[in-house]
This record gives C-alpha cells, sequence and structure tokens, in this order.
C-alpha cells in the first residue's frame, strides 16, 4: 500500500517547487505524493499531459492524479496524462456526465489508464455508483473512496468495502498527519483495521480535512521531529503531557523522563491512549522492582499515569 | 492476493493498538500482517510479549528511518 500527501496539502504551490514538496513526504516516511491537476498549471481546463510530463522530468513520486471533472471531449487527454504515470486518476462521480460514462471508459480503456470516481461513506450513493461503472463494462472505471471522518459517519464502512471492494482503486483519507489527535472516536481505527483485512493494497492519499487545517500541515511537512520534554532532576514530583509529544518520541520521552526522577520520585503522566504499553515496556527495561505503575484515571479521551521509582532503603 | 497491511500512522492515538490487536485476533493461525508505523514499535512487542506470549512472531522487514515495517506473525496452534 503506497501512502501519499495530496499537494491540496500545499495550494498554490508552483510547479518548481513539488519536487521540494516530495522530499519533505519522503522525510515524513511517505511514498509519495499525489498531484491535483489545475491547482499548479493555470485553470482546471489546462492540458493534463503537460504538468505529468514535467512531474516524470523532475521524478517526482506521483502515486496519483486528481482531476475535477471529465467528460467525453477531455478524456483522452487525462486519460494519456495517467498512462504516461502509470498511476489512477481521480475525479468526483458526480462530475461526470452519466450518459458519457461508457465513452469516457472507452477513452481510458484505449489508452491504457484507469480513472476512479470518488465517492463519500454513504452506502445509498456508493451503490449507485457502482452500478454506473458496472454497466460502462470496462475494468478502466473504478471507485475512489473519500473518507471524512470529521464530517461524515463511518458506520456503513463494513457494507461499503462488502459491496465495492473489487472496484476500490483509491482511498483518500481527509485527516491524518498533524490532525490524527482530532479523529478519536469517529472509527478510525476500525476503519483501517476492517480496510486491512480487506488486503487493499492500492493508494492511500491523505488531504487535508479543510482549509482551517492546512497551517499545522504545512508546518507537520516543514519539522519532521518535534521536541521532546524537559527533564526535570531532583523533584518530587514532574507532571509529563506527552499529548503533544509526537507518538515516535513518545516512549523515548517517558524513558528519558523517568530515567531523570530522583529515588523515590513520581512521574506523573497525561495521554491519550491507554499506558499499558508504557507499562510493560517500563518493565521489560527497568530492574524488575525498581518502580510502581498506578493508572489513575481511564479515558476515552485522556489517561493518567503515575511511575513512581522506588528509593534506595536507607 | 496480496498482505494484510495495517499502516498505524493514521489512526488516532487512543485506537492505535485496539486496531492492532484486533487484527492480529482476527488472522488465522499461520497468517500475518504487515504493520506499518513511524517509529520503532518496539513497546507494542512487549506488550505482546505479556499478553500474547508464545502466539506471535516478530520479524522487522524495514527499520526507519522515517518507517518502520514489521511482520508481525500468528504462531501454527
Amino acid at each position: 500500500m503506497k501512502v501519499a500527501l495530496s499537494t491540496a496539502a500545499a495550494p498554490g504551490l508552483a510547479a518548481e517547487s513539488l519536487v521540494a514538496f516530495d522530499e519533505a513526504c519522503r522525510r515524513r516516511g511517505l511514498d509519495g505524493l499525489e498531484l491535483v491537476l489545475g491547482s499548479a498549471s493555470g485553470g482546471p481546463d489546462a492540458d493534463p499531459e503537460r504538468p505529468c510530463a514535467a512531474a516524470r522530468a523532475a521524478g517526482l513520486r506521483v502515486v496519483a492524479l486528481a482531476a475535477a471533472r471529465v467528460d467525453a471531449a477531455t478524456a483522452p487527454a487525462l486519460a494519456r496524462a495517467a498512462a504516461s504515470l502509470e498511476v489512477p486518476v481521480s475525479v468526483p462521480g458526480a462530475a461526470v456526465p452519466e450518459a458519457e460514462l461508457a465513452a469516457v471508459g472507452r477513452a481510458f480503456a484505449r489508452a491504457g489508464g484507469r480513472l476512479l470516481l470518488a465517492h463519500g461513506s454513504a452506502l445509498d450513493a456508493v451503490l449507485a455508483l457502482l452500478a454506473a461503472v458496472r454497466a460502462a463494462r470496462t475494468p478502466a472505471l473504478g471507485l475512489a473512496w473519500e473518507v471524512r471522518p470529521s464530517s461524515e459517519s463511518l458506520d456503513e464502512r463494513g457494507a461499503i468495502l462488502l459491496a465495492a471492494r473489487a472496484e476500490l482503486g483509491l482511498v483518500r483519507f481527509f485527516g491524518g498527519g498533524p490532525e490524527q489527535h482530532d479523529q478519536g472516536g469517529r472509527g478510525v481505527g476500525s476503519f483501517f483495521h476492517e480496510l486491512a483485512l480487506s488486503r487493499y493494497d492500492g493508494p492511500l492519499v491523505l488531504h487535508p480535512s479543510g482549509s482551517a487545517a492546512l497551517p499545522r500541515w504545512s508546518r507537520w511537512l516543514a519539522s519532521h521531529k518535534s521536541a521532546g520534554c524537559g527533564h526535570g532532576h531532583d523533584a518530587r514530583a514532574i507532571a509529563l503531557d506527552v499529548r503533544d509529544v509526537e507518538p515516535r518520541d513518545r516512549l523515548d520521552t517517558v524513558l528519558g523522563a523517568y530515567r531523570a526522577l530522583g529515588p523515590g520520585a513520581t512521574l506523573e503522566l497525561t495521554l491519550d491512549h491507554d499506558p499499558s504499553c508504557m507499562y510493560y515496556t517500563l518493565r521489560a527495561t527497568e530492574e524488575e522492582g525498581s518502580f510502581a505503575f498506578r493508572t489513575v484515571g481511564h479515558g476515552p479521551e485522556v489517561w493518567r499515569a503515575e511511575v513512581t521509582k522506588r528509593g534506595a532503603r536507607t | 492476493m496480496s498482505g494484510i497491511e495495517l499502516d498505524i500512522r493514521l489512526v488516532p492515538p487512543h485506537e492505535k493498538h485496539p486496531a492492532i490487536f484486533r487484527t492480529f485476533d482476527a488472522l488465522g493461525s499461520g497468517e500475518g500482517f504487515t504493520l506499518v508505523n513511524d517509529h520503532d514499535p518496539y513497546p507494542l512487542r512487549h506488550q505482546f510479549e505479556a499478553t500474547r506470549s508464545g502466539q506471535f512472531d516478530w520479524t522487522y522487514v524495514e527499520r526507519g528511518p522515517a518507517v518502520w515495517r514489521v511482520l508481525i506473525g500468528k504462531s501454527r496452534a
């Protein structure tokens, strides 16, 4: 599964800045980018083959293309653009005239490209689009699932996967990255669990949930490592809120703070997840009986735990 | 058929471990899944050892610096 970031995370980006965007994605561990056509190349009706040729020449890791619309007249050029990069292109499902869908599909089949019609998480709408795609009878057409956990219920995800898994060619996820902390309790964990069990292996494109989130995405892309916390030394209690620490730095931060404790001192942790993993890690890495671990507040959003370093007996 | 891949980077913090253990528990014996993360998930391994001792194997496929991939298999019964 390739995970990419939509260039919608950096709207107005000049074409020559895409190399730096791709490099920032690489530092963040992403497999590439989704190129939004029309954003860096003038109007939405501009020739889609030009930015794709430039992307290929620059060696960009383009995982998918996104276009605003397509019809029978514009399909051949868009299909050639997608085929030249060997990636699928998605358009909003409602942006393809239904009467032209078969002709659009044929244009993609001829060029060797794949067109994915984007839908949300409402089962009825997915089934209607699925019927239209199947009626066109070409594997050049498929579906792109836009998952918006912050604004749309994911309750029908299981039925959608069951009905449309074979046609699903792309998942666009509105969130993740710097927004993952805001998306608790909305079924995101279950969604990815079920997507994994369905053996989905197509592209997964991250996309900001809205323009209000853009500044956080640009900071997230610019800094690939967050600062840890301060260390206390002789204090009897150190409070450490790890919610602001990036997940990958959390354990080092907690272990560092624990090791800085004096004998008998307590580390008061505030977390946004069950602290069991920290308990098991301390148990595995620290001397047996050297600490006491107590969970003092249980979720669903905030957990608190206290780790006391046992003192040398005098 | 392609393998099962769970990218835990996209899951909100307190749903990460439940999603991982539910995926593991749904596997048949001898099956496995690839866990993708943005840091070394060794704390999780300690939790597996404490709660599913002898039932799993753990193989690093990629070790950073930006992405870690671990193949977590369910041992044959």
